[in-house]
């Protein structure tokens, strides 16, 4: 069985195909996937809204405007300058907007967007304001004493980013674990070629092993066991390469991601034992199948569209849960971002379903020794 | 007997490929399973190693029934198969190996069997090459290696020779009959008549998937009425020659093209002579003069109506 082993392993490692597919392309994948994502997160970074402020006297009169302003430092960088310098600004497109107090502040935009939205939001927000504090003191100007004044005034959040786990919410890093499900689902390439080389109807070295007095059970172990291998061997660099060139956190479980790359290996290699057992199209055309279907698998897991798992995920569960990619990607993210292992583990489960299912379906049809026609 | 198969038969979607074929292979013999293309030799032989499945019949190796789990049987079993059955990551050396390897768990004991292997089939300057820098002849050589390289009582090679240069060729069929000298038992199928009346000790003929004539070659061309086949070269020829040669007793066609008179005859004895005497009487010059016996071509021909050289040159 070792000598089985040992050769089928070979033949796996010196496949140019095989490794460039497996191993390189992924690696490759990642890479882009840093460049693309390092400029993401960039552009997700707030910067400061540019803006003017117009001085007047009635500016200089109204010292709560300036206090206003100067509570929220990281939203604004203001200008303080004339309106003509205000208005040239604009035009030049150096600031986002100017105010200008005539008879209350007043706002002038270019043109619409979000900074724009932010800076109208921030003074309608002090002119309610203002409005509320001149109310109350027509109305009830004792209700002005005991701090009502800085109880209107605070500008409050009142909705909290928490997290339910250890870690911040990252999106970016769901695009990598969804890489390494695409990795794992590759593993398929070579549990189809340790399939084809076992059946006598699939290929003529298939035939030729057919006929030696080794025993079908101990033929195939052996042989998925050289993929599995092969696999592991490929996940581990993905994961080291990932983790110290591109610098992903995995968090610091060590056994539970060993175990996650263990599984998933398997279920690509019996994915493609699978796929390679039970359909007798030629070789090609069971690549294309793999292909395909890992790429729609790791699609739907999120790999080139974050989103994407959560649309699937709150429209149509259960597809997550059919979708072995997403299993892995969702393993890996459980084990970064949840402080509990219940969904790792329901994860890991439903992948150790899948590899029952795959390794079920591969030896029933394994099994069989005698041909219809070779 | 090392191999008996009875009224065997296989259908593939209604198609009859072996028709209640019988067949009985003789310890020490090599065996030959002679048919077109298409006859049902493969076939036979694939029932026979049981990778396939067949409808009705018996097979039985060495005495027992032959099944997939026959795996004393299948250790005394070589088989080189028709297509190149070889990996194409591993070196010459390592495919040789890892065959040996599924017959003979020790390492020390393959490691000679694979040396001797390598030798047979003169691969020494080539055992660190892969298959794809192989030429089709050394590729066929390293195919046969890896089916006899465990020593095997009962070598079967289907179709060994198929595209293959002359000297590939020799070295092949020179090499099956040292394995049979050597005590193997050996079956041998192939469309190639003059390859399986050179090295075979008894010929099965196949059509159709069935076995329409056996025994050994001398057997089989006493079984037809054909005789030799003689070719004169003649420079003054006419017309009316023709209609007398076809007159002169046992002479069962006879043509005339480029030179050359070539007339069949039915056994008889002393065709040539009686044939030579009747150009000499009419002082016809002759120049080269050959005579062939009857070739299990002719066996073919006579049997079936059709010529099985013909199939041969249509499937290269």
């Amino acid at each position: 069985m070792l000598h089985i082993y040992k050769y089928r392993l070979k033949c796996i490692i010196r496949d140019k195909q095989m490794v460039f597919w497996s191993l390189l392309f992924p690696i490759i994948l990642a890479v882009l996937f840093n460049l693309a994502f390092s400029n993401l997160s960039k552009s997700e970074n707030f910067k400061e809204i540019r803006i003017a402020v117009a001085e007047n006297d009635e500016l200089r009169g109204n010292p709560q405007f300036t206090e206003a302003l100067n509570s929220v430092p990281d939203l604004f960088d203001v200008i303080y300058t004339s309106k003509a310098d205000a208005e040239k600004l604009l035009e030049e497109d150096d600031i986002r907007g100017y105010i200008y107090f005539d008879q209350g502040p007043k706002l002038v935009v270019k043109r619409s967007g979000i900074n724009q939205s932010i800076l109208k939001a921030f003074l309608d927000d002090y002119v309610q304001t203002g409005s509320t504090i001149e109310r109350i003191m027509e109305k009830n100007p004792a209700a002005l004493q005991g701090g009502l004044i800085d109880s209107v005034s605070e500008r409050n959040s009142y909705l909290r980013e928490i997290s339910h786990g250890k870690a911040e919410p990252d999106t970016v890093v769901n695009y990598f674990y969804a890489l390494i499900a695409m990795a794992c689902l590759y593993g398929s390439f070579s549990g189809l070629k340790e399939v084809t080389a076992l059946q006598g109807n699939l290929s003529f070295q298939g035939a030729r092993v057919n006929v030696t007095p080794v025993n079908k059970a101990r033929m195939i172990a052996a042989s998925i066991g050289a993929a599995v291998t092969y696999q592991l061997f490929v996940i581990t660099s993905h994961i080291l390469f990932l983790v110290f060139v591109i610098k992903v956190d995995f968090g610091n479980q060590m056994f539970y991601i060993a175990l996650a790359c263990l599984v998933s290996s398997v279920t690509g290699v019996t994915y493609g034992t699978f796929i390679s057992s039970v359909n007798r199209k030629s070789e090609g055309v069971k690549i294309g199948i793999l292909i395909g279907t890992s790429m729609i698998m790791s699609f739907l897991s999120g790999m080139m569209f974050d989103k994407m798992k959560y649309i699937i995920n709150s429209k149509l569960p259960i597809l997550g849960y059919l979708n072995p990619a997403n299993l892995i990607t969702d393993a890996f993210y459980s084990l970064y971002y949840y402080d509990t292992h219940t969904r790792f583990f329901t994860n890991i489960g439903l992948l150790c379903g899948y590899i029952a299912f795959f390794g079920a379906v591969t030896y029933l049809s394994l099994r069989r020794q005698k041909y219809a026609s070779i | 007997m090392v191999i008996k198969v009875e009224n065997l038969v296989k259908r593939y979607d209604g198609l009859i490929a072996l028709d209640h074929f019988s067949l009985e292979v003789r310890e020490g013999e090599i065996f030959g399973l002679l048919g077109p293309n298409g006859s049902g030799k493969t076939t036979a032989i694939n029932c026979i190693l049981s990778l396939l499945k067949y409808d009705k019949g018996t097979i039985e190796v060495y005495g027992r029934p032959m099944t997939p789990d026959a795996y004393d049987i299948k250790r005394n079993i070589g088989i080189i198969m028709q297509n190149v059955a070889l990996f194409d990551e591993l070196t010459v050396y390592e495919n040789i190996d890892y065959f040996c390897g599924l017959y003979i768990p020790d390492r020390k004991k393959r490691k000679e069997l694979v040396e001797e292997a390598i030798d047979f089939v003169e691969l020494n300057k080539f055992r660190n090459f892969l298959p794809k820098k192989l030429s089709g002849g050394l590729l066929r050589r390293l195919n046969i290696a890896c089916g006899i390289a465990h020593k095997p009582s009962l070598i079967i090679l289907d179709e060994p020779t198929v595209a293959v240069d002359p000297q590939s060729r020799k070295k092949i069929l020179e090499g099956i009959k040292e394995l049979n000298k050597n005590g193997a038992t050996v079956v041998y199928t192939s469309h190639y008549m003059e390859e399986v009346e050179e090295i075979c000790t008894r010929i099965a003929i196949m059509d159709k998937g069935k076995v329409i004539a056996l025994g050994t070659k001398d057997e089989l061309k006493g079984m037809i009425h054909s005789g030799e086949k003689v070719t004169i070269e003649i420079f003054d020829y006419s017309s009316n020659i023709l209609e007398e040669v076809r007159s002169i007793p046992h002479i069962i066609t006879a043509e005339y093209t480029d030179n050359l008179l070539v007339a069949r005859f039915s056994k008889g004895k002393n065709n040539l002579g009686v044939l030579l005497d009747y150009l000499r009487s009419r002082q016809i010059e002759t120049g080269r003069i050959y005579s062939e016996p009857p070739t299990l071509n002719d066996v073919f021909l006579e049997i079936t109506g059709k010529e099985l050289r013909d199939y041969a040159k249509g499937v290269q």
